[in-house]
């Protein structure tokens, strides 16, 4: 039997006949624990998140939430019969009810089961819906919507929740307020998360754990730290689309070559045969700004990004480069101008395919 | 797969709705009486061909008055307007029958029309002046001032959901009012035109009121008549496959229109609120003139001269049993709403949680009730009960289940729940479709079972369009005539087959106190339903 909380072993997940992400396991250590599962858009996390919930069967793996098998291939509990809450991306509150009638019914479940970690009124504030409660579901935005719908799944103070795209229609404005506020509510209610989106930002911030799904396939599951600096595949790296891959040659055991950058120090995360032709991942952070250097290269792109630049550099072998530089650095640098590159160059973990 | 009783109730449902259907196909191969070779050399073409000219003169004429009221309603302002837009809807109330005893009384020799001229100008000889509509003519008229609501009805809805953006852009490119008209407003409006004028063609088709009194020979009268006449159970079968082949491909057509318009409704985004053009002077007259023109024609011309009848002979007034024909009415408005709603409820919901395809597949056949004629209905149902009586229940031993079936309210229920069973239906999934099916998977996270989600959702939430289906099941019930006229029991009369047997014998004056009675009843449930429409069209 399983000693983690919860787990997933060796499940194919589908929808109609048809697999979506297949052979997936993880699991969730603790009783609290907020994972993340993080991919494109139908790449298959709904269906998970339908799985774990009991809407669609599985014919292959378990499924287990405290020791007890929730789904295999022979069974499967009906979803009134699991603990568990989901709510969904779309509007999914009962049409015909209140905000607060809704956000009720979900209390109603939850009778005499639990003690409320947050209480009822707590989750209303901190979700700010307190002046839709007496709307029905159609006299609301979206946004309204989803955290009406995201409160009543709350209050059920389910053994494990499961939030598709818990925010996807929030105002930008509001998103990081309402991030801060669910952590918030999540952390202090103890309730054990699967949270599914595609904004990497907003996993790296709720998740104690990622999952990168790509290609029907678990591509990596791990710390927030680890998935975006520890990239374990190209496709992580493309996906999480937040450095390059160049053409380099590993020289020693703490040093490759690269017929642009030149020769670049630090420490391999898997180690490669001296002379190896590999990828090297140059993340926007790993290279840094010298107007003094003599390694200089073309901007052809430059995005504001608030608190800091990002400077797409073009090589000589036509590579495209990122480069961080703060926004509130002494100068800036147009478009066709020469940016030069501190040397020499050293990138702490050095990731190579 | 597991087969729960859902998914068994509702496979049941539409197995037993398209036993009619089975039954017009399997006798296709039955050999027939003499009958069959002396129409087939006699009227048969004569049948064919009145029922096209029929169809095509009735399509023409509906499009005509529903699309044209239906534009001036939905686009411009003028007298009458906010009126107009339900008002044109009380045409319903008018079955093509009732219409056509309207019309012959009004015109006929000595009619209402020779009345008026008399009392007017003095005595004449007017009558060879007053124009007859009667024989195809007639008939077109009767039929088409009633169904052209339909058109109407499904095209202004459409018209309301265009954009605003859509006009704006024809004045952009510099359009005409009628070119705009015609080049954007009407090709946006085609799948309600099509889906309309289909549900004309489909009741035209099925006529048999009005063309019966009007002595028009179609397919429809051929086939009730080689029934009652030369008692031919197997050639009427034979006809109404013909006609039933036609009448599919046009609820083909009909169903693909419709989920075009669906399609074209759903433009969400970015759609702006259409502004009204208020008119003035010469056009504003003249709008009103043709709606008013309409709704005189198709309600007050045909409520009038009932009214004017019952006024004129008050002694039918008093011979007609009206208390026992208003509670046979209620008896078989009630005791079908409830079997249609309950059967339709379980039948949606079982689709809805099985979510099977083949189920999905019979439901969407077995709907197709609506487009089978009230006649082969009648006649199929009656030859499905012989077969299965000689065949299996005698040859079993049992009693005879003929007198249970045929003739009896039971019958009647029955046939009616096969022949409206697709307005409850979909009514109740278009109901449906408003709910999420993520909002039943919340119900089953927060521990509701199947039935609960059923009784304590669903329910609540289709409560408005259950009561907006029992309006709709009710008008029909009150106008419905040919299976009312085969099967009910001896001596039970409703308005319509009152009517009808009194117009059949002649007695057009002894029809309107009936006739009226059933128009009156109508338009009090169309009034009611009108607001449903408004509201749902947020009007």
């Amino acid at each position: 039997m399983s000693k983690n909380f919860f787990e997933v072993k060796n499940v194919d997940f589908k929808v109609g006949g048809k697999t979506k992400v297949a052979n997936v396991s993880f699991a969730i250590e603790k009783e609290g624990d907020v994972i993340c599962l993080l991919g494109p858009s139908g790449i298959g996390k709904t269906t998970i998140l339908r799985t774990i919930a009991g809407l669609e069967k599985i014919k292959k793996g378990s499924i287990e939430l405290k020791g007890n098998v929730l789904s295999s291939e022979k069974i499967n509990l009906e979803p009134e019969e699991r603990n568990i809450s989901l709510a969904f991306q779309e509007n999914s509150l009962f049409p015909h009810y209140t905000v607060e009638k809704n956000i009720l019914l979900g209390a109603e479940k939850n009778k005499g089961k639990k003690d409320h970690q947050v209480s009822l009124q707590e989750i209303i504030e901190l979700l700010d819906i307190s002046l839709i409660l007496d709307k029905y579901p159609h006299e609301i935005s979206a946004g309204e919507a989803q955290r009406a719908s995201l409160a009543r799944s709350l209050v059920t103070q389910p053994d494990l929740l499961l939030l598709d795209e818990p925010l996807s229609n929030v105002d930008q404005s509001f998103k990081e307020e309402i991030q801060e506020k669910l952590k918030k509510i999540l952390k202090s209610s103890k309730i054990t998360t699967i949270i599914v989106t595609h904004d990497s930002y907003e996993a790296f911030y709720l998740g104690s754990k990622c999952g990168i799904i790509l290609n029907q396939e678990l591509k990596q599951f791990d710390d927030p730290y680890n998935v975006y600096h520890l990239p374990n595949s190209i496709e992580v790296v493309n996906f999480l689309n937040r450095g390059t891959l160049i053409h380099a040659e590993v020289t020693s055991p703490k040093s490759l070559e690269n017929k642009d950058l030149g020769t670049i120090t630090g420490n391999f995360i898997k180690p490669f045969p001296i002379g190896s032709k590999v990828k090297l991942l140059v993340q926007p952070e790993d290279l840094h700004h010298d107007d003094k250097s003599n390694l200089k290269f073309e901007v052809v792109d430059r995005k504001f990004r608030g608190t800091n630049f990002i400077y797409t550099l073009k090589t000589p072998s036509n590579t495209l480069i990122p480069v961080f530089v703060h926004s509130h650095h002494i100068h800036q640098h147009e478009i066709d101008e020469k940016f030069g590159i501190k040397r020499p160059i050293h990138i702490d973990h050095i990731v190579c395919f | 797969m597991k087969f729960n009783s859902w998914y068994l109730s509702s496979f049941l449902i539409s197995f037993v709705v398209l036993i009619p259907i089975i039954t017009v196909f399997s006798s296709f191969f039955e050999s027939t009486s003499n009958y069959y070779e002396i129409l087939k050399n006699t009227f048969l073409m004569e049948y064919i061909f009145n029922s096209i000219i029929l169809l095509i003169s009735v399509l023409a004429l509906t499009f005509v008055i529903g699309t044209g009221t239906a534009y001036l309603v939905s686009f411009y302002n003028f007298p009458g307007s906010n009126f107009f837009k339900w008002a044109l809807i009380l045409s319903f109330a008018v079955p093509p029958y009732i219409y056509a005893y309207s019309l012959t009384a009004f015109f006929e020799n000595y009619g209402t029309a020779f009345t008026i001229l008399k009392n007017l100008f003095g005595d004449a000889n007017y009558n060879k002046n007053i124009p007859k509509f009667d024989g195809m003519f007639g008939a077109i008229l009767s039929i088409s001032f009633s169904l052209y609501a339909y058109v109407y009805i499904l095209v202004r809805a459409s018209f309301l959901y265009q954009s605003q953006n859509l006009i704006d852009l024809g004045k952009n490119l510099g359009f005409s009012k009628f070119k705009s008209f015609y080049k954007i407003i009407l090709p946006a409006a085609r799948p309600a035109i099509v889906a309309g004028l289909s549900l004309v063609a489909m009741e035209t088709l099925a006529e048999f009121g009005a063309v019966d009194f009007f002595s028009i020979n179609t397919l429809t009268t051929g086939i009730y008549n080689s029934w009652i006449t030369f008692d031919d159970l197997a050639f009427a079968n034979r006809i109404s496959f013909f006609l039933l082949l036609f009448i599919f491909s046009l609820f083909v057509l009909e169903n693909l229109s419709r989920r075009r318009a669906k399609y074209h409704l759903n433009s969400k985004g970015g759609f702006k609120q259409k502004q009204k053009t208020k008119l003035f002077g010469k056009s504003s007259f003249l709008a009103f003139i043709f709606c008013f023109l309409i709704f005189f024609m198709s309600f007050l011309f045909p409520l009038g001269q009932m009214l004017y009848w019952t006024i004129k002979f008050p002694e039918n007034l008093f011979d007609l049993q009206i208390i026992d024909l208003v509670l046979n009415t209620l008896y078989l408005v009630v005791l079908s709403s409830l079997v249609l709603l309950i059967f339709s409820l379980i039948s949606n919901y079982g689709n809805r949680v099985s979510n099977n395809k083949s189920l999905n597949f019979l439901s969407t056949i077995s709907i197709s009730g609506y487009a089978i004629p009230g006649v082969i209905l009648a006649i199929a149902f009656i030859t499905f009960i012989a077969w299965l009586d000689d065949s299996i229940i005698k040859s079993l031993g049992f009693a005879s289940i003929k007198k249970v079936f045929i003739g009896s309210i039971l019958g009647l229920v029955l046939v009616y729940f096969i022949r409206f069973y697709s307005l409850a239906f979909n009514g109740i999934k278009s109901g449906y479709e408003k709910i999420n099916i993520s909002v039943d998977e919340s119900a089953y996270l927060l521990g509701y079972s199947k039935r609960k989600t059923f009784m304590n959702i669903h329910i609540p939430f289709l409560r408005n369009s259950l009561l907006f289906i029992i309006i709709l099941i009710s008008l029909e019930i009150i106008r419905e005539l040919p299976i009312t006229l085969i099967l009910r029991p001896f001596n039970f009369e409703t308005f319509a087959t009152t009517a009808y047997i009194s117009a059949s014998e002649d007695l057009l004056e002894a029809a309107a106190v009936p006739s009226l009675f059933l128009i009156l009843i109508a338009s009090l449930f169309i009034i009611i339903s009108s607001k449903y429409i408004l509201k749902e069209n947020n009007e």
